[in-house]
């Protein structure tokens, strides 16, 4: 005879057990064998056999991998700075507003919404050299003589990458901030006002440690996502010209896909999972203490 | 900063905002209406002039976006259902019930849900080769879940929470069991939850390209994205029709959206979606 509580904890096992499996088979096996993978020479049609950490040697040694690396800091860091500026910006200029503020988020959200690739293809587009609105639009009102190659100069096409990653992502940060920001108790703004403090000194003094919370959470969930990015850069420039916007993403469906070089290709994944690692443990933390 | 300033500055900056948003769509939807000539020759850059619908008209006679389309409905429909099934059932036992390893779990679950694709996806490949099951639709039906079920569990153990246990305790002291309790008291009252989830995954699920662009080799099984991404036809004026199938690969979405909208700031305040 079950006891009631035995009873809950079958129950229990029951329901999370179709989680767990699904996980276990298709998240946990996936990711420690490719760590065990990442250990051999695997090459289609072959065996794979154990060679150590040679593969992460040789990603270490590779030119073309510290590219990859310096690449995908400089993606990750430019797009989250200026997603942070306007996303606050965003929510300080909308919290104020009282009537159509629903409607205007709303607007803002869409990109947030809509698929990335037509996302990045429309980038792609409106960049366009000779046809692309930008450049039309330059060029009609003087700024330059002739067309901009956005895509095609090495430095500029990491610039355009990370316009479409920006304009793409910061309505997130925006909507979490503003979200945020009607937390935030008036009677803090009213004492202040009677301290006779400035909208500046209100900003940093309550404004900001009020939110830097959901500041944090939202800036290291992007932080995973936009170091692993892939879909963007791809479409965009597919890594060039050269490497000149190769990042990890990128790198591994080149090693793995284009060159099915396994062994290397799985190293080359896991190259930035110890950074995705700290980040993870970070966001627990922060989402841990908030249910508390 | 006097007030009146200050409001000047705060819509200065919202019109600004506004516009960066608006002229890529814009840039969509004109594209979308322009002839062929009109995008080869730049003619008329601003404004389609003549307005045509021939991309539209392209797209369903020429091209295989009907097909494309309908991979995508099924593909994003069935993972969804999956995923709310499965995270359903996990997310209730993870807040409700008391059981040893529960805590651990739940953590897992959590760490799962913020690994990204971009770190799993030659991984995952690998074993889908090893069971062989590449291209087909069910792989992506089975693929999708691996950030769909984290997720759903992990928003409906918030909405679960909020869900006050005394009333399903009374239901228990009515002699109704666990599973009849969660039937009949509790998911009625997460309606709102299991609704905005499943929006939520079948919008994840129809703009995923990564896992469809590697585990899909045969033409007529490719979703939306990855079928837009090769969109590249001999005629180098391909943009008008590529536009037009980017505004209507977006439309779905858009649509769910304007359901989905007011449920989404809440999801947002539990930390429950990642950008």
């Amino acid at each position: 005879m079950l006891t009631d509580r035995h009873r809950e904890q079958l129950l229990g096992y029951t329901m999370i057990a179709p989680v767990a499996i699904f996980l276990a088979a298709l998240v946990a096996y996936p990711f420690l064998s490719a760590i065990y993978l990442s250990l051999t020479e695997k090459i289609v049609g072959y065996p794979a056999h154990f060679v150590g950490l040679r593969n992460y040697a040789n990603l270490l040694d590779s030119g073309r991998f510290r590219i990859v690396a310096w690449n995908s800091a400089v993606f990750t860091v430019a797009s989250i700075a200026v997603k942070l500026v306007i996303g606050m910006a965003m929510a300080l200029a909308l919290h104020q507003v009282v009537r159509g503020n629903q409607f205007i988020r709303g607007i803002l959200l869409l990109p947030w919404i809509i698929p990335t690739v037509v996302i990045a293809l429309t980038w792609k587009w409106l960049l366009d050299l000779f046809r692309g609105l930008v450049n039309v639009t330059l060029i009609d009102v003087g700024v330059v003589k002739s067309g901009v190659h956005w895509l095609g100069d090495p430095s500029l096409a990491m610039l355009s990458v990370v316009m479409a990653n920006i304009w793409r992502g910061f309505p997130f940060f925006g909507v979490s901030f503003l979200a945020a920001l009607q937390t935030v108790p008036q009677e803090l703004y009213d004492a202040a006002d009677v301290d006779g403090a400035g909208s500046w000194q209100k900003f940093w003094r309550i404004t900001l440690p009020s939110i830097k919370s959901v500041v944090a959470v939202v800036t290291l969930l992007s932080t995973i996502v936009t170091l692993n990015d892939f879909n963007i850069v791809f479409i965009m420039t597919r890594g060039g010209p050269g490497a000149a916007t190769h990042i990890f993403a990128t790198y591994s469906y080149e090693l793995g896909i284009m060159s099915q070089r396994w062994g290397v290709a799985m190293a080359a994944s896991m190259a930035s999972l110890p950074l995705v690692a700290l980040l993870i443990v970070g966001v627990v933390r922060y989402l841990h203490r908030e249910e508390e | 900063m006097n007030v009146r300033l200050a409001t000047l500055v705060r819509w200065a900056v919202l019109a600004l905002i506004l516009a960066i948003v608006f002229v890529p769509m814009y840039w969509i939807v004109v594209t979308s209406f322009k002839t062929g000539r009109q995008i080869l020759l730049s003619q008329n850059v601003y404004a389609p002039e003549p307005f045509t619908i021939e991309n539209y008209l392209y797209l369903f006679e020429e091209s295989r976006f009907a097909l494309w389309f309908r991979n995508s409905a099924i593909t994003a429909t069935a993972s969804t259902l999956l995923s709310l099934l499965i995270g359903t059932a996990g997310a209730y036992a993870l807040t409700r019930l008391r059981f040893p390893g529960r805590r651990t779990l739940g953590a897992v679950v959590l760490v799962t849900y913020l690994v990204p694709p971009g770190l799993m996806f030659i991984p995952l490949y690998q074993t889908f080769i090893k069971i062989g099951y590449t291209d087909s639709l069910g792989t992506l039906i089975l693929a999708y879940p691996t950030f769909l079920v984290p997720f759903v569990t992990w928003l409906l153990m918030g909405f679960f929470r909020s869900i006050p246990r005394q009333l399903e305790e009374a239901a228990l002291v009515d002699g109704a069991t666990r599973v009849q309790a969660l039937v009949h008291v509790v998911l009625p009252l997460a309606a709102p939850g299991l609704l905005a989830a499943g929006l939520f995954c079948f919008t994840l699920s129809w703009n995923e390209f990564l896992y469809a662009l590697i585990f899909i080799a045969d033409d007529s099984l490719k979703t939306l994205p990855v079928g837009l991404s090769e969109f590249v036809v001999s005629d180098f004026a391909f943009w008008g029709q590529l536009m037009a199938a980017a505004a209507l690969a977006s439309l779905p979405v858009i649509v769910v959206y304007i359901y989905l909208h007011k449920y989404m700031v809440q999801g947002l305040t539990a930390g429950a979606v990642k950008g």
